[in-house]
């Protein structure tokens, strides 16, 4: 077993007291970096180097094509396991049909030809273990995972290979499934986050996989048993496919228990599907989604990412933190500093293809004009100007000390792993990390800024009471919407 | 200094399969023996002014947590001041003598740490975690704001708004936001429980810097309050540390004991609300049960398991599988240091009838008290609480948290490691005779919410 050491960064006591012990008073001297906080610098950090070794996996190809990963914890009587199925996610879905990949996955657990609905829960239940089949409706794979104490696994991962390669589709539960799911999408409208988020997708990505939050009520109807039968037989496939395992078991008894449980899952000669990028979104514009009796505004405001390969991948991941992460400038400005909301962060994504950049928050309906502006006046900062080296350093070490609390999670270490093999990574990326993330510079993290947060690029999206119109209206050409999408 | 961490990976010949794997490949027909989860050791100790330390060593990860609970909730809360412990738990952010405002949260988080507060009707709870160096950090900051927080209005006025803006986004602005504290209203005739914890508007803007002050002085008292830390640390050393950070914060009067008196319910209560941001009918139906220190509470917890814990339960088999009348019907009993509830939600399926789902509920329920419960229902329970135990034993912030809370609740820091013993002893008469003295009609109270048709929003193109 291949270990290496990670050296955390040291934080040396001197960058935490502040140049001018008058600050110490709160004075209005301070720099717009600590806005929202006052630094006395006494308590007392440690600046010694932790050492931190990330566990490796062991890995191993099956006759199928099947990948199997297991990352050993025997801390505790528990294991857990995910199957990634490239090629199965909702990104594929046939446009009239979205929905198809993850109304399947479900339905994959809801009957075998040995086994109802009711007894696979019974028996999943009654040990206390889970297994859950999902498949995103813009992601590219379909995922299996579960869990179980060590007692149960063999029986768990029994009953998992026989709804992975025996599923029936019953007709009765494919009735109740499309029930469940329509209340499901309609108490999915009453939530502004969805909406904003739906609209949003949209804007950013237009008609391409990536724009797909939801089924929609004209999709299911579309979506039809023989469709998931088809899908399943065509695209759940090993070929391509990944299965870890993390915990209190080893390499050897994971590849036997493959070998034996799902053994007979026939590889199907395809090539990989293939992930296009999105076009470009069209020049930015504002959003009004009306939403009657609400209270809050609730904003996302961004643009399309980059892949998760790409170089910029890495000073957009620090730049992000600096402004939206935990106590970032976005937080410590908008409510720290001015109460206007309860939270507030930025997030991205970034895949096999371009992925999406946004900022969100919700607000007060009568401060929407000057939180906006200060949203977007903390967005615009971060190109115009380079972070001080200071918050700069606070914001890395952020980063590069919290794979300490990680190596808590055999299941979070393992999805590390589970990223190197999805975006084909160096088998060290992750014991360099730290050393990429502490290498960021103040120009590269400006540069990062420059090109994804560009005004140009970032589209505003709201979700509020229909008198902010005229806010709205001064954030350039506006299109408006009512809380069903229309 | 250099550490280094043990190593978290048994390595040697891959081929030599263990015992234990031997179970997991071979061991398909039934479950292999049960492994003995082992038990939580910890250390237990009064300060001079009170304060009650208990540290849990666990090298496993190089990791540590730190959970306060002060024994203060919103039921301690008077009149007009509703939302005031909640808006204090705020206020514990913004500085002390030695810590600036906001200084708090950016160190830990910029040590690589994660930390928040939390609020509910019964304790406040602060934690961190934190990479192993960083012990004297976490303490220091505990420390000073227990010793000095420093009370100021604009800190307050910042604070005040942050809460107005949590209560609209997870009340006022949600669809049933409101419908929970319609619910205990109805339900609690005692002020204590009857408000909700995030508290009304009026009250939250009422607050001053003097009742903050007032506040601080009361419950934040080191003999008000239990110091928890788990993890990679040496609980001889750690215990020295805690000394000399906290032991010479004065102890104060302990505050007015709460008088948590519940008249007997004689009879249903019940009413129906509008929601203009609701989409859906939702039932909610409580039923009034004792503390969680009492020895009924871990039948009703088994009840509940058998009633809604997953796709297994009775409502879901009976309620949204077979009947569909609704998408999803919950059953639990939180944890209450006062007279508790048992709680009953389902949403109504569109095109059905919430009298409808409410018969099915009741039915249901009848069936609890008068028909067999089957052994995989108990068994279900059973691995329950074994693996919320090795789910504990996987997270230093979780067991921080339970350790320190079963201490302030139930004067039983080591409860955790009963836990599962306890829920294993009970019998499938004793989860029917606690539906039949507890899932009554005459004690309960139904919330209905309806959605009510908003005026059509103006604008468009």
């Amino acid at each position: 077993m291949r270990r290496t050491t990670v050296a955390v960064l040291a934080v040396s006591l001197a960058t935490l007291l502040p140049p001018d012990p008058a600050l110490g008073q709160a004075g209005p001297q301070q720099p717009p970096s600590t806005v929202g906080m006052v630094v006395k610098g006494k308590a007392p950090v440690s600046n010694a180097v932790l050492a931190v070794t990330l566990p490796h996996p062991q890995e191993a190809t099956l006759a199928n094509g099947l990948r199997v990963m297991v990352l050993e914890d025997h801390r505790l009587p528990r294991i857990s396991f995910q199957l990634i199925i490239p090629g199965a996610g909702g990104y594929y879905d046939p446009a009239a049909k979205i929905g198809l990949s993850g109304l399947t996955a479900q339905m994959m657990r809801e009957g075998t030809a040995t086994k109802s609905s009711q007894q696979i829960s019974q028996a999943l239940e009654t040990m206390s273990a889970n297994l859950n089949v999902g498949s995103g409706a813009s992601g590219t794979q379909a995922t299996m995972s579960g869990s179980a104490l060590t007692e149960n696994f063999g029986r768990l991962f029994e009953l998992a290979a026989d709804v992975l390669l025996d599923p029936s589709f019953p007709a009765d539960e494919w009735d109740r499934l499309k029930t469940r799911t329509r209340a499901g999408l309609t108490q999915q409208r009453t939530q502004p986050q969805f909406l904003a988020q739906e609209r949003f997708s949209k804007v950013v990505f237009g008609d391409h996989p990536a724009s797909r939050v939801a089924a929609t009520p004209e999709t299911l109807d579309a979506i039809t048993r023989d469709a998931m039968v088809e899908w399943h037989r065509t695209r759940c496939v090993p070929d391509h496919a990944l299965i870890a395992f993390a915990g209190d078991i080893t390499l050897a008894a994971a590849r036997t228990l493959v070998e034996s449980k799902i053994g007979a899952w026939k590889k199907a000669g395809a090539p990989k599907p293939p992930v296009a990028e999105p076009v470009p979104a069209g020049p930015p514009k504002a959003y009004l989604i009306a939403r009657p009796g609400s209270v809050q505004t609730s904003f996302v405001v961004g643009a399309q990412s980059m892949t998760r390969t790409d170089p910029d991948y890495v000073p957009l991941t620090v730049a992000n933190r600096v402004l939206g992460g935990a106590m970032g400038r976005l937080f410590r400005h908008l409510r720290e500093e001015k109460g206007y909301t309860y939270g507030v962060g930025s997030f991205f994504s970034a895949s096999e293809h371009r992925g999406q950049w946004s900022a969100s928050t919700s607000v007060r309906t009568d401060v929407t004009e000057p939180a906006l502006n200060d949203l977007l006046a903390d967005i615009d900062a971060m190109r115009t100007a380079p972070v001080p080296e200071k918050e700069l350093n606070d914001h890395k070490r952020a980063i590069v000390a919290g794979f300490a609390l990680s190596l808590e999670s055999p299941e979070q270490l393992l999805g590390y792993y589970v990223q190197s093999w999805m975006y084909s990574l160096p088998a060290d990326y992750w014991d360099k990390y730290p050393a990429l993330i502490s290498g960021v510079t103040a120009e590269q993290a400006q540069a990062a800024a420059s090109k994804y947060w560009n005004a140009s690029r970032l589209q505003i999206v709201a979700v509020g009471d229909a008198k902010i119109t005229e806010t709205m209206k001064k954030r350039g050409p506006i299109e408006m919407y009512d809380a069903d999408g229309k | 200094m250099l550490r280094s961490v043990k190593r978290l990976v048994a390595t040697g010949p891959l081929l030599l399969v263990t015992a234990l794997s031997v179970a997991v490949v071979f061991g398909m027909a039934k479950a292999a023996a049960q492994t003995a989860i082992k038990e939580i050791k910890f250390s237990d100790t009064k300060l001079k002014n009170g304060l009650r330390v208990i540290i849990s060593e666990d090298h496993a990860a190089p990791v540590f947590a730190i959970a306060v609970n002060y024994n203060v909730g919103s039921r301690d809360e008077r009149k007009g001041r509703t939302g005031f412990a909640h808006l204090f738990e705020h206020m514990m952010f913004k500085g002390s003598e030695n810590v600036g405002p906001g200084e708090h949260p950016y160190l830990i988080f910029s040590n690589g740490g994660s930390m928040n507060g939390t609020t509910n009707k019964d304790r406040t709870l602060y934690f961190e975690i934190l990479p192993a160096n960083q012990l004297d950090l976490g303490l220091y900051l505990e420390a000073d704001r227990m010793r000095s927080l420093e009370i100021t209005g604009p800190n307050l006025d910042n604070q005040r708004q942050a809460v107005q803006e949590e209560r609209r986004l997870g009340v006022d602005n949600q669809p049933y936001g409101k419908t929970f504290e319609v619910r205990d209203e109805l339900a609690y005739e005692n002020f204590a429980y009857e408000h909700s914890v995030i508290g009304s508007m009026a009250d939250l803007s009422a607050a001053t810097v003097d009742d903050v002050a007032s506040f601080f002085k009361t419950y934040y008292a080191p003999n008000n309050a239990v110091l928890s830390i788990v993890g990679d640390v040496d609980t001889k050393a750690t215990l020295e540390k805690v000394r000399r950070y906290f032991e010479s914060i004065p102890s104060q009067p302990a505050p007015a004991v709460v008088d948590m008196t519940e008249p007997v319910q004689t009879e249903e209560r019940r009413t129906t609300l509008e929601d203009s941001l609701a989409r859906l009918t939702r039932l909610d139906m409580v039923y009034k049960i004792p503390p969680s220190s009492s020895p009924d509470a871990d039948a009703l917890q088994v009840l509940g398991t058998v009633l809604s814990n997953g796709r297994s339960s009775r409502f879901y088999e009976a309620i949204v599988r077979q009947k569909e009348l609704s998408p999803s019907v919950n059953a639990f009993s939180g944890e209450s240091r006062g007279p508790g509830l048992f709680t009953v939600v389902g949403i109504v399926t569109p095109g059905k009838a919430v009298a409808d789902l409410e018969a099915a509920i009741d039915a249901e329920i009848e069936r609890v008290k008068t028909g067999p419960i089957e052994p995989w229902e108990m068994e279900k329970a059973r691995n329950n609480a074994r693996s919320q135990l090795v789910n504990n034993l996987g997270s230093a912030l979780g067991r921080a948290i339970t350790l320190g809370q079963d201490a302030l609740f139930y004067d039983q820091p080591g409860r955790l490691n009963t836990t599962a013993a306890r829920i294993a002893k009970v019998t499938p008469e004793d989860v029917q005779r606690v539906a039949r003295q507890y899932l009554v009609k005459t004690g309960r109270t139904v919330v209905i919410t309806v959605p009510k048709a908003a005026p059509p929003a103006k604008g468009g193109l």
